[in-house]
């Protein structure tokens, strides 16, 4: 198992935000998690990548245990995350986005600039290297963030909600790019969404969360048929069928 | 080695309308003894290179960084007395002095960072200034620094290199020049080193400096130890400059300001834009101060000081650097 959570839970004041999450994510796959807003999905990207401390429970990471570890460090052992909404540096160049993240693993200037370079042209964003994020459309600050995340070279590359704000062209395309580099690094992506079209297609395994509890979990065109997940993102009503 | 060599001196990667600036103002900079023979223009020029060189330490912190310090005057201060007072007791030479001074500045601000940084923003911008008045005020209080009546450096009879003590105001505008030039090479490679972007990465987004493996503490921790170090170096000219140092004079409040003034006048988080803010501002200050205080009319010069600064500042927070950029991306579209 890449990363194994186990019965985690995250507590705000009296506020239970995960209550006692467990799931396992394997290496090579594409994990999906879902669940309604305030279902607990970004709590648990923040548990796990060091942003919040775990109030109960334990993360393993290839087998080592990176409970409460601080963000930098969880980073530097191969996990890899993005935020939602636009957190491209704005004052650097699309080039210095990249190779920010590629200093991750390296000091020499010289090695970070050419691991940028393999990346952006990966990501069809080479010609755009000197311009800066905030002068280019979101299609392509998304693509700046996820080239900064891969720059750092990780084994698990946790995305939340990259595809919010695209419109459907622009999902599809991103949808074929992480198909893409997944296979050409190697990666395991561990990804939240709202889109149920985008997590449909692309996951291979599908966690549902709702109100901070997993409340299914299996292969996608399983998940979307358990009576439990139409009812939290439907209500009552429509799990049991329209009554009139 | 050799990397590390073309890192310093290197300008390649700058546009060519930079390289061609830079060296018009080192040529100006070289000549300007020969073309300007009046005492006051040449003290001008030499406050100017030491504020700009003032500028460029401020940079790595407050523009680099992010992260405003309203302090670096008891850095100043460090380096003033350090080599003041042993240039005084044991008669070290000065280019002795100048390490232990920075070395000191360095580590002074290495221990205060640790608990400052667990602040943020405005109430880190207020602590370092508490902290650099404190300082100011046991230097006063203090015997052994001469307390308010300062140290003054004892003349001697013949230019030396080893007291760095001329008779006219050339060897200095050649000597701060020189200091000047050492920090702007050693800016040009920190811009361009993994330290220098995870720096930059802090100040844009500390979440996201954190996901992709950077220290957010540690690195303003390193980020405000070398700006500390960097500020000792002009203090150590200032006091054989001078040759009178006392606290209100290398570590009062006004020299903090107005050193962090420059660089967002000229462009916080920029290559040349402390060399900008130095160049408009110090003259402006020296200038104008004269000419309205010739006619009686105290102050004004202030009012006009601060009336520029504020429209910069509501104009473009990027500074002047800041709207050359922004013309500069204009035209190539």
């Amino acid at each position: 198992m890449l990363l194994e959570v186990r019965n985690l839970v995250k507590e705000f004041g009296g506020v239970v935000a995960n209550a006692g999450i467990s799931l396992e994510v394997e290496e090579g796959k594409i994990m999906g998690l879902i669940g309604p807003n305030g279902a607990g999905k970004t709590t648990l990207f923040n548990c796990i990548a060091g942003y919040y401390r775990p109030t109960r429970g334990k993360v393993f990471f290839e087998g080592e245990e990176i409970t409460g570890w601080p963000a930098h460090r969880v980073a530097k052992i191969g996990i890899a995350r993005t935020f939602q909404g636009m957190k491209a540096l704005p004052n650097l160049t699309v080039e210095e986005n990249v190779m920010v993240g590629a200093f991750c693993q390296t000091r020499d200037r010289q090695i970070a600039r050419r691991r940028a370079h393999g990346i952006m042209e990966l990501l069809s964003i080479r010609e755009e290297a000197n311009a800066l994020p905030t002068e280019l459309p979101i299609a392509v600050q998304k693509r700046i963030e996820l080239g900064r995340a891969l720059a750092t070279n990780p084994k698990l590359l946790m995305l939340d909600e990259i595809a919010a704000g695209l419109n459907p062209i622009e999902t599809k395309e991103i949808i074929q790019t992480l198909k893409r580099i997944k296979e050409e690094k190697g990666l395991t992506l561990f990804l939240t969404e709202h889109i149920m079209e985008f997590i449909m297609t692309i996951s291979e395994v599908i966690t549902v969360m709702a109100a901070g509890r997993k409340i299914a979990e299996g292969p996608p065109e399983m998940v979307a048929k358990e009576e439990k997940v139409i009812e939290a993102y439907l209500g009552e009503r429509y799990a049991k069928g329209p009554s009139d | 080695m050799r990397q590390l060599l073309i890192d310093i001196f290197s300008f390649e990667d700058r546009p060519r309308f930079e390289r061609i600036g830079f060296l018009i103002f080192i040529i100006i900079v070289l000549l300007f003894p020969w073309i300007v023979k009046s005492a006051y223009g040449r003290a001008v020029m030499i406050k100017f290179l030491l504020f700009a060189l003032f500028g460029l330490g401020w940079n790595l912190i407050g523009g680099y960084g992010g992260q405003v310090d309203l302090g670096q005057a008891k850095n100043v201060g460090f380096g003033a007395y350090a080599t003041g007072l042993m240039m005084l007791w044991w008669g070290v030479p000065f280019w002795i002095t100048v390490p232990i001074g920075m070395v000191i500045a360095a580590a002074e601000s290495f221990g205060v960072a640790y608990p400052m940084f667990r602040l943020k923003g405005h109430y880190f911008a207020i602590a370092t200034l508490c902290v650099a008045l404190v300082w100011k005020e046991l230097f006063v209080f203090w015997d052994w620094t001469g307390g308010a009546r300062g140290v003054e450096i004892p003349i001697r009879p013949t230019p030396n290199f080893t007291y760095m003590q001329f008779g006219s105001p050339v060897h200095y505008h050649y000597f701060i020049f020189f200091l000047f030039l050492i920090q702007l090479l050693f800016m040009n490679w920190f811009r361009k080193s993994k330290l220098g972007y995870e720096c930059q990465a802090v100040r844009d987004n500390e979440d996201v400096a954190a996901s992709i493996g950077i220290n957010v503490y540690r690195t303003k921790v390193i980020a405000y130890t070398i700006t500390g170090g960097l500020g000792a170096m002009g203090g150590s000219f200032m006091t054989v400059y001078y040759l009178y140092i006392d606290p209100d004079f290398v570590m009062p409040l006004d020299l903090s300001i107005l050193i962090a003034m420059t660089v967002m006048v000229g462009g916080a988080g920029s290559m040349w834009g402390p060399i900008i803010g130095a160049a408009l501002l110090i003259p402006l200050d020296m200038y104008l101060g004269a000419w309205l205080g010739a006619q009686k009319r105290l102050g004004i010069d202030f009012m006009i000081y601060a009336a520029i600064m504020m429209v910069i500042a509501a104009r473009e927070p990027k500074g002047v650097w800041g709207i050359i950029e922004r013309m500069r991306r204009k035209r190539i579209g």
